[in-house]
């Protein structure tokens, strides 16, 4: 049984970024960016190859949100820190749990929205052609998860220093490592200081990995699995900075 | 212990913990998937479990992979790491699949170790990455008697061929009886003459060898495969018989083709009304069409007749591409594209799933009923396509052949499968060989011998034929590619030869395994643009074309009536004339212009519609609702003060609880 007080807290951050034009830039570049990516005049541009698959679509689109989605983190808990807010949400009938979990479904419900903003592109595509959808709900089962593990890195920084711009590039920089860890120059700089098991280790990291897998039509346990523990334990660091902050 | 040391504590543990589920979890749940596609690519086709299945001694797989050296490679290699993934897991479900006969080893070779050694010794392909690391991405399969079957080189472009090069590996690998396939052909599809070793030194010498057609070469892989030479009296011997481009055979061997049919033998025939493969073609010019009328005999009696100089076309498969260099690309009817559309509504396991082949000048089949035999449909054009007749200079002529297409109303079929029990065409038995009857006593003995040998009126059991219009679709020129790792699959062409022959010879699992592959998805609404702009081009240039053909006869006319009274008058009429038809010509070639360019056009905008409707349509609508809510909200505030929403939801939480807090 949800809390009536979470229930509260989530249409509170939910309707927030409608409130602020924080939430509207988001949603304008969000959706004016991938549109404009998948459309670019290149070799690769949806247009031009011709196929009535999503490829050119969700080729774009962690990239997007790995520039995005820390924006959308970063105030999170930074914010509340910041303005002192977050001694009074303490005193909320609620644990740190609830709190952590009830502002991370917010946020992720308001990119759930930027992303299902894209339906245009189901309407394209059916009519020029005849897709796959099979494979498209995967891809887009894919976006949200990519962006559900970004935002909890975004969650977990944000609750670590009180300036936004601090947790907004830590966040960056902790996303582009987890997006791109199965990248060879990324492992090769790995394997200069760390023994091949460890650069194994961190290729199975990766979050582009497991998202071309979902975005080519197979969903694997081991992708459900990588993304909720990434969520999970991205969250759960939110909750043991969130309890360190409460006790100092 | 403080709280706060404690507390990053568990920091530093859930860090560690989340590696460890991560890396784990992901390594044990990779083999439990659902596959979202719709030609289901990512689960083991049925074929693939039936070989395997079967197996009954063990096979070793060695999977090399310089992962390593990948690792530190340029961002380009992350596309083979995660091949190299999708090869690992797929080999993995093999060997779940196999009984505990395959064994699976992956083998990282580092450079200067024996791995290396190994790897270069039985044949594995080798790349340099640096001046330090190489580069290794292959298969050995050994089977308990030590034979060894190689993958030199697995290339992620051809990921949707994975399933069958490894499924083929183990089948080759098992070594099973060889079936043998004759091939007899008026064409140099087979070379004997040369090994391919012979061949490469003669090459490397700088003198021409002829090849054999590399269809042959993949039917090699699992199945012998012999020439049968033009001159035999008799065919036996053979599991399966490929004929391809019957002419000029003489009487006594399409006698012995006949009987071989009648005596339970399976017939592979490719004939074809315009055959640009026959090299005699390219050096004496002309059209190269087969069967002559002695085959056609032979086809008369299994219900199946090639119309002569009578083509399949399709405007909805026809392939785009350039016929002459110095004009724009355009809609080829000759050379048709056949996908899906050719190949649904039949389940038969030769064409059933098959959609990217490429027939260049296919002829229309037209089947007759005959007692006994059942014909069924393997490859044909749309609802669309049509028949269309042209000869000679015609063929040359894409225009002209687009003015004789006429669309149709029922698929033109240009390959049947007939099955039953088949008459011979030659009801009085071996017909003369036309050589003088050789006396004495070995003639006489070898007449005896014929007279006892049993000349077959009709089959004794079923028999299969399979007929497809086209030879040139099984030639290398349009069933391969150049690739630099030498020549590659193009396209579907050499499937359907390789499942018609092995559907023939009764080996039906590597079929399903060769058949999956990807689905085109081309943009319909295109296309069909596309199609009708040029149909309105067409009908322009024809309409050109027939203006100066009646000004041009005009002209003519007016030439033999001249004499030298009036001359001047008519040369001054036929300047005018001249004017006239130029003035003509250049109004229905702006026409053409327009035609053209609205066609253009609509494709364009088409595209425009699509690239706003996706990049500024949303964001417009969102900047409106926000510009609405927004004043909304400042009116509210000015009406009735802060909102109700606006109230911190603490507030509202304090209330409701009270004193508690």
């Amino acid at each position: 049984m949800i809390n009536r007080v979470c229930k509260e807290l989530f249409w509170k951050e939910f309707s927030s970024y409608f409130k602020t034009p924080l939430g509207y830039v988001f949603l304008v570049i969000f959706l004016f960016g991938t549109g404009y990516l998948t459309f670019e005049p290149g070799r690769g541009s949806f247009f031009i190859m011709r196929e009535a698959s999503l490829t050119s679509f969700f080729a774009y689109i962690p990239w997007m949100l790995l520039l995005l989605v820390p924006a959308v983190g970063m105030r999170l808990w930074a914010e509340e820190r910041k303005s002192g807010t977050i001694e009074l949400m303490f005193t909320l009938p609620i644990t740190i749990r609830q709190a952590v979990l009830t502002k991370f479904f917010a946020s992720w419900a308001f990119i759930s929205v930027a992303i299902l903003g894209t339906f245009p592109i189901l309407f394209t595509v059916a009519y020029l052609g005849d897709p796959d959808w099979g494979v498209i709900f995967l891809g887009y089962l894919g976006s949200f998860l990519v962006a559900g593990s970004f935002l909890a890195v975004g969650c977990f920084f944000s609750a670590l220093s009180k300036n936004q711009v601090i947790s907004f590039i830590l966040s960056i920089v902790a996303c582009s490592v987890i997006l791109m860890a199965a990248s060879p120059p990324v492992l090769d700089f790995i394997s200069t200081f760390s023994p091949k098991f460890v650069v194994d280790v961190f290729e199975s990291l990766s979050v582009l990995n497991h998202f071309e897998l979902m975005q080519r039509g197979v969903l694997q346990m081991s992708n459900i699995w990588f993304f909720a523990v990434t969520i999970g334990c991205w969250l759960y660091g939110n909750m043991i900075l969130l309890k360190e902050n409460r006790a100092s | 212990m403080t709280k706060k040391q404690e507390n990053y504590l568990r920091a530093i543990l859930s860090l560690f913990s989340m590696v460890f589920l991560l890396y784990s979890g992901t390594t044990l749940l990779k083999r439990v998937k659902i596959d979202f596609t719709e030609e289901r690519l990512y689960a083991l086709s049925d074929g693939t479990k039936s070989i395997l299945a079967k197996l009954d001694s063990p096979i070793k797989l060695k999977l090399y992979y310089s992962k390593t050296a990948a690792q530190k490679g340029t961002e380009g290699l992350r596309v083979f790491n995660n091949h190299f993934t999708y090869i690992r897991e797929l080999l993995r479900d093999y060997v779940a699949n196999s009984r505990n006969n395959i064994e699976l080893e992956v083998i990282d070779p580092r450079p200067d170790t024996p791995e290396e050694e190994d790897a270069l010794a039985y044949g594995l392909r080798k790349f340099h990455l640096t001046e330090t690391e190489t580069y290794f991405f292959g298969i050995v399969a050994e089977n308990e008697s030590g034979t060894e079957k190689i993958i030199e080189f697995f290339d992620p472009a051809q990921k949707g061929n994975t399933e069958y090069e490894l499924t083929k590996l183990i089948y080759s690998a098992l070594n099973p009886k060889k079936k043998i396939i004759g091939v007899l052909s008026s064409l140099d599809v087979i070379n004997e003459e040369v090994s391919p070793y012979v061949a490469q030194i003669m090459r490397m010498q700088g003198k021409s060898v002829q090849d054999s057609w590399l269809v042959t070469n993949l039917a090699r892989e699992f199945h012998e495969v012999k020439k049968i030479a033009l001159d035999s009296e008799q065919i036996s011997g053979t599991d399966v018989l490929v004929v391809i481009h019957p002419k000029g055979f003489s009487e006594r061997l399409n006698y012995a083709i006949d009987q071989y049919l009648l005596g339970g033998g399976k017939l592979l025939v490719f004939v074809d009304p315009a055959a640009i493969s026959d090299p005699s073609v390219a050096t004496a010019g002309g059209v190269s069409s087969s069967p002559d009328p002695g085959f056609a005999k032979l086809m008369e009696k299994w219900g199946i007749e090639l119309k002569p100089k009578t083509f399949a076309g399709d405007k909805h498969l026809s392939a785009s591409g350039r016929f002459d260099p110095n004009q724009p690309p355009g809609r080829l009817l000759a050379i048709m594209r056949c996908n899906q559309a050719c190949t649904q509504g039949n389940d038969s396991p030769i064409t059933g799933g098959l959609n990217n082949l490429t027939m260049v000048f296919p002829g229309a089949l037209v089947k007759k009923d005959v007692e006994g035999i059942k014909h069924s449909a393997l490859l044909a054009t749309t609802d669309r396509g049509n028949s269309y007749t042209a000869s000679g200079f015609q063929l040359n002529r894409p225009q002209i052949l687009w003015r004789k297409f006429s669309e149709g109303t029922e698929p033109v079929v240009m390959a049947y499968k007939s099955v039953g029990k088949f008459k011979t065409a030659y009801p009085d038995g071996i017909p003369p060989d036309g050589k003088k009857e050789k006396k004495g006593k070995k003639a006489k003995a070898a007449k005896a011998q014929k007279k006892k040998a049993e000349h077959l009126m009709e089959s004794k059991k079923e028999s299969a034929v399979v007929i497809v219009a086209d030879v040139d679709i099984i030639n290398d020129q349009f069933a391969f590619k150049r690739s630099f790792l030498g020549p590659a699959i193009a396209n579907q062409n050499s499937t359907l030869f390789l499942n018609a022959v092995e559907a023939l010879i009764g080996s039906v699992d590597l079929l399903s395994v060769r058949t999956k592959g990807m689905v085109s998805r081309p943009f319909n609404a295109i296309t069909a643009i596309e199609l009708e702009a040029e149909k309105g081009t067409k009908d322009k240039v024809r309409e050109i074309n027939a203006s100066i053909a009646k000004v041009q006869a005009e002209l003519s006319q007016l030439g033999r009536k001249a004499n030298e009274g009036n001359i001047a008058i008519l040369q001054n009429v036929g300047l005018k004339k001249k004017k006239q038809l130029a003035k003509q010509i250049a109004g229905l070639k702006r026409e053409l212009r327009e035609v053209k360019r609205s066609g253009r056009e609509r494709i364009e905008g088409i595209g425009k519609f699509f690239q706003l409707l996706n990049t500024v349509f949303i964001p417009i609508i969102v900047i409106i609702l926000g510009i609405w809510y927004s004043n909304r909200r400042k009116w509210r505030m000015s009406q009735f003060g802060a909102p109700q929403e606006e109230k911190p939801v603490e507030n509202k939480v304090l209330k409701s609880v009270g004193g508690e807090v």
